[in-house]
């Protein structure tokens, strides 16, 4: 791995991200679109034909320096109902497929569309061949546009009329043609991507004098361009990390944020693929933070030798000239193997003093660690959800790193690798339900996975003051403590196995006799009664709402001794192991205190429940059923997440008392 | 007698010189040699004459002796043939005070280029031993004198028969700001602000285009000799960029958005495409950064244009 020590890249963090849901109205986006990574408007496919319907209009975006820069731009008017985005919508298509572009023109002068990487576009309609291309005339003129989609690649597509001003008004959109092979980019498995971290960045940068004087009607020269505003997808950072479809930036749909997990070269793990586009006017020296991106193409072909193999290049700065793409697959191979315990960054953390903590707005991770939160002080509020680590991505023209003269902002985004697996958290409490605590803490349940530390939990145990016939269909206990409050449950008195079937809670149970092999008996008074099942619970806080992607992990074993520090193997009669989630969601779930919660639902397959789990550490990962949202509490739980795992040894004919040793458990999920 | 013979021959091929314009033309090498050239080149004041009739101040360089040279923008397109022996002599007719110092980027000169003073002749030989396309230009005058005109292109031929390309054109790059031209040793660069983007010293709709016809392979050179890193957009077809600064590229690549640095050259073959072309004037070969526009913009929200600047068409 090639990293940069940049430090502000780990101090950086993310702004109040957007919680909004995308693909509401008013967010100019087709429905069921990420909140990152890059959004195709659908268009229409009939047959071998793809539709797709433009037209051009009038509006603002917001600067993050407060202005708002009047702009023109194109929208799909079947999506969210024509709202005026910029830039254009992104057009996907298929090699192979004939795509037709409808164009109508709602601008007060003529326009007309060119594809640059196109050949052999026909014209229908229109109102009059323009100097580059058929035109559709002012005030709802339409022109149509056909071509084939020939070669695969990453394309612009533009006005060519006028183009000095359209084009700086805003009128540009990115064209992205897929080869029928699937997940690469050119075809070529060496243009593999993973096809769930695809970006696109296309570049723009504006005069805003130029805008104001085609909003006003008044004179603009120009030779003096001077450009002050530079936008990556059509915002500025820090507006670019925003999601997809913020609700704060109504009318620029398309975030920029490049999110990725650290690949692995000996996984196989495939690389994400940027796609980069240059509409500005100005050649633009872009430079990735974090690793070398390897650039596969340029304007929509791939590089290749003469021979037919990858001429692909290395680059931590490339310039886009204006009008040129440039695709590029990236990425971040953990080859340092860092871990927070063993193998840390050697980035020493700022000291507390160098920077602010106020509020919800502070802009430092709490650690420079990919994969570990460090300690903040109490009660500041951080933007690093999980130890993800940050670069940033920008054009290193630094003038257009910045608002208005103003750095850092423009275009500029950031690269957020994820720690491996996602976000990882361990359980931060545990509670014992149905048992009592051997040995171990809960940070026997915390980090490394495999290690020699165990949370130890054993079968709750109390005692028969009084002796005990055979025929006796009621007994009274010492102490309730510990035992399950409700539910058909087992125990066991001398060799005799009985089940409680009523009076759970109290010291008086109803029980039914001699069960699962073993005869009634009598039984001497200060008999001790054993519970042969242990319920305990981990407690995580701190998930964010909104997280997507929810596993939990669980890995124990289960021992056949209940006092000594070594573990006394089980071979038959394997303990039974369910682990369930609570849904805050249950009526009645009122935070999962007890073993008997409504809210507790078994983890479904796979692996199937229950689960034989031996004197051997076996680790489990499951997916719960439906939205991540059910399982992440809010209001009074907000942020928390419960796992319990129980575990009963009753089965015929050894229900023999049992300890229950965890090692891990966890959970991995994608933060917001 | 030979070497008279061949001293004859080499005084026709340097009229050939003054006859190959930046228009297209069709390469027929096969029976060319190496042999000693000499270009006599001078350097003078000259008006040039930008789309509008807008007559501007030049420096440029014109063939021949001071006497009978006329400079022009840019300046002549030099030709010569892979291993010739090349002798350039310069005069300097450039208002008094202006030294001038010739130079090939690329090009090692027998011996170190001396300046010129204005009024006097200096020499520069060299040999033509790698073929390709060159920018040559006066040096000195902090720019000066280049942003006034002073330079053109030089295509060193190969002598390889079975070139990968049918028919070639020079497109040389550059742009002026007339405010400058007027005032050339009192403007303040700080203030230099082109207002005429040229191919070839003309702005559109005065730009020649370049014929080419379907099927054909146009070898277009690309010769920058403006100030300004320079992405030159291709309508309808891809160009395969083969060489950059007078050397084959080890991959070559396909382009349609092709970005010419200030000084450099770059070569690339555009095969002409058999279906229609985007516009009925041809396939568009224009200035990306936009510099599509001719003198100075100072109409109200700013009027529909119909074009200007660096842009030409390939059409047949």
């Amino acid at each position: 791995m090639t990293h940069k020590m940049w430090r502000l890249g780990t101090v950086l963090a993310l702004t109040a991200s957007s919680l909004l849901a995308v693909a509401v109205p008013g967010s100019a986006l087709p429905p069921g679109a990420p909140k990152v990574g890059m959004v195709c408007t659908p268009g229409t496919v009939n047959g071998s034909t793809h539709t797709f319907n433009l037209e051009t209009k009038t509006g603002y975006i917001e600067t993050p320096d407060g202005n708002s820069v009047f702009m023109w731009s194109y929208d799909d008017p079947t999506v969210d109902a024509g709202h005026f985005q910029s830039p254009g919508p992104v057009l996907c298509a298929t090699q192979g497929q004939t795509i037709t572009v409808n164009l109508t023109n709602h601008l007060t002068e003529a326009t007309s569309l060119v594809f640059p990487g196109q050949q052999g576009i026909t014209a229908s309609g229109g109102a009059a061949d323009g100097l580059l291309a058929r035109e559709a005339a002012a005030a709802s003129g339409t022109v149509s546009y056909t071509f084939t989609a020939a070669s695969p690649g990453t394309y612009l597509y533009e006005s060519g009329s006028d183009v000095a001003k359209q084009v700086e008004m805003g009128l540009y959109g990115a064209l992205i043609i897929r080869p029928s092979a699937a997940n690469t980019a050119y075809g070529d498995v060496a243009t593999q991507f993973d096809p769930s971290r695809e970006y696109l960045m296309l570049l723009a940068d504006m005069d805003p004098f130029l805008h104001h004087a085609v909003e006003t009607g008044t004179t603009y020269d120009f030779n003096s361009r001077d450009n002050r505003y530079f936008t990556i997808n059509g915002r500025s950072f820090p507006d670019t990390i925003q999601d997809n479809g913020s609700g704060l930036l109504p009318n620029q749909p398309y975030g920029a944020l490049v999110r990725i997990r650290p690949t692995n070269s000996t996984a196989s793990t495939l690389p994400a693929l940027i796609r980069m586009v240059n509409a500005g006017v100005d050649n633009h020296p872009f430079h990735p933070h974090g690793n070398h991106t390897t650039q596969i193409a340029q304007d929509g072909r791939q590089l290749t030798s003469p021979g037919g193999a990858p001429a692909f290049t290395e680059h931590f700065g490339e310039t886009i000239g204006a009008g040129a793409t440039e695709d590029f697959l990236l990425r971040w191979d953990d080859t340092d193997h860092w871990d927070p315990g063993t193998n840390p960054l050697p980035v020493p953390p700022p000291n507390y003093r160098d920077v602010t903590f106020k509020d919800a707005n502070t802009w430092y991770s709490g650690s420079p660690y990919l994969g570990y939160k460090g300690t903040l002080p109490a009660g500041t509020t951080t933007q690093n959800i999980c130890g993800e680590w940050y670069f940033p991505w920008h054009s290193h023209a630094l003038n257009e790193f910045t608002n208005f003269d103003e750095g850092f902002g423009g275009m500029g985004t950031l690269l957020r690798v994820d720690p491996p697996g996602g976000c990882f958290t361990t359980a931060f409490s545990t509670a014992i339900v149905g048992g009592v605590l051997k040995s171990g803490s809960v940070s026997a349940l915390a980090v490394g996975g495999t290690d020699t530390n165990y949370y130890q939990v054993n079968p709750r145990t109390t005692t028969r003051p009084t002796a005990t016939t055979a025929a006796q269909p009621s007994i009274t206990v010492a102490s309730a403590a510990g035992f399950p409050t409700s539910g058909n449950y087992y125990i066991r008195i001398d060799n005799e196995v009985m089940q409680v079937t009523a009076g759970q809670g109290t010291t008086t149970w109803a029980v039914s006799r001699g069960l699962l092999g073993t005869s009634a008996a009598t039984h001497a008074a200060g008999a001790t009664i054993t519970a042969l099942a242990n319920d305990w619970y981990g407690s995580f806080s701190g998930v964010k709402a909104g997280s997507t992607n929810l596993k939990v992990i669980y890995q124990g074993k289960n021992c056949g001794n209940t006092t000594g520090a070594a573990c006394t193997a089980i071979s038959t009669n394997l303990p039974q192991q369910t682990v369930k989630i609570c849904n805050w969601t249950v009526p009645g779930a009122a935070g999962c205190n007890t073993a008997a919660s409504p809210g507790w639902v078994t983890l479904p397959a796979p692996p199937s429940q229950p689960q034989d789990v031996g004197s051997t550490d076996v680790s489990s990962t499951w997916t719960p059923t439906g939205l991540a949202s059910q399982y992440i509490g809010t209001g009074t739980y907000n942020g928390q997440v419960k796992v319990l795992i129980h575990t009963q040894r009753w089965t015929a004919p050894s229900p023999t008392a049992f300890s229950t040793w965890g090692n891990l458990l966890a959970l991995t999920y994608d933060a917001p | 007698m030979r070497a008279l013979a061949a001293r004859s021959m080499r005084k026709s091929r340097a009229l050939l010189i003054v006859a190959v314009t930046a228009a297209a033309f069709t390469l027929a090498n096969s029976s060319a040699s190496a042999a000693p050239v000499t270009i006599t080149l001078c350097a003078k004041p000259a008006t040039a004459t930008l789309t509008g009739a807008v007559s501007v101040p030049i420096w440029g360089f014109g063939l021949g002796s001071c006497a009978t040279a006329t400079a022009s923008l840019p300046g002549p397109q030099l030709v010569v043939n892979e291993g010739d022996t090349v002798t350039v002599n310069i005069t300097n007719a450039l208002p008094a005070g202006h030294t001038l110092t010739f130079e090939i980027p690329g090009v090692t000169f027998n011996a170190s280029a001396t300046d010129v003073a204005a009024g006097s002749t200096g020499t520069v030989s060299f040999t033509a031993s790698a073929p390709g396309t060159y920018l040559y230009q006066a040096g000195g005058g902090e720019g000066r004198q280049a942003a006034m005109g002073l330079g053109g292109a030089l295509i060193v031929n190969s002598l390889t028969g079975g070139q990968a390309y049918d028919t070639q054109a020079t497109v040389v790059l550059g742009a002026v700001d007339p405010n400058f031209n007027a005032a050339p040793d009192t403007f303040d660069m700080y203030s230099y602000r082109a207002t005429y983007w040229l191919i070839n010293g003309k702005a559109y709709p005065d730009t020649a285009g370049i014929t080419a016809t379907a099927g054909q392979r146009v070898l277009l050179r690309y010769v920058n000799a403006g100030f300004d890193n320079t992405s030159m957009a291709l309508l309808g077809l891809h160009e395969h960029v083969v060489a950059r600064d007078a050397h084959l590229l080890n991959n070559p690549f396909d382009a349609n958005a092709e970005t010419i640095p200030a000084g450099a050259t770059e070569d690339a073959i555009a095969t002409m495409p058999a279906g229609a072309a985007p516009s009925t004037h041809g396939f568009p070969l224009y200035n990306r950064q936009l510099h599509v526009t001719n003198g100075d913009q100072t109409a109200p929200n700013p009027v529909p244009a119909t074009g200007g600047g660096m842009l030409t068409f390939i059409h047949p």
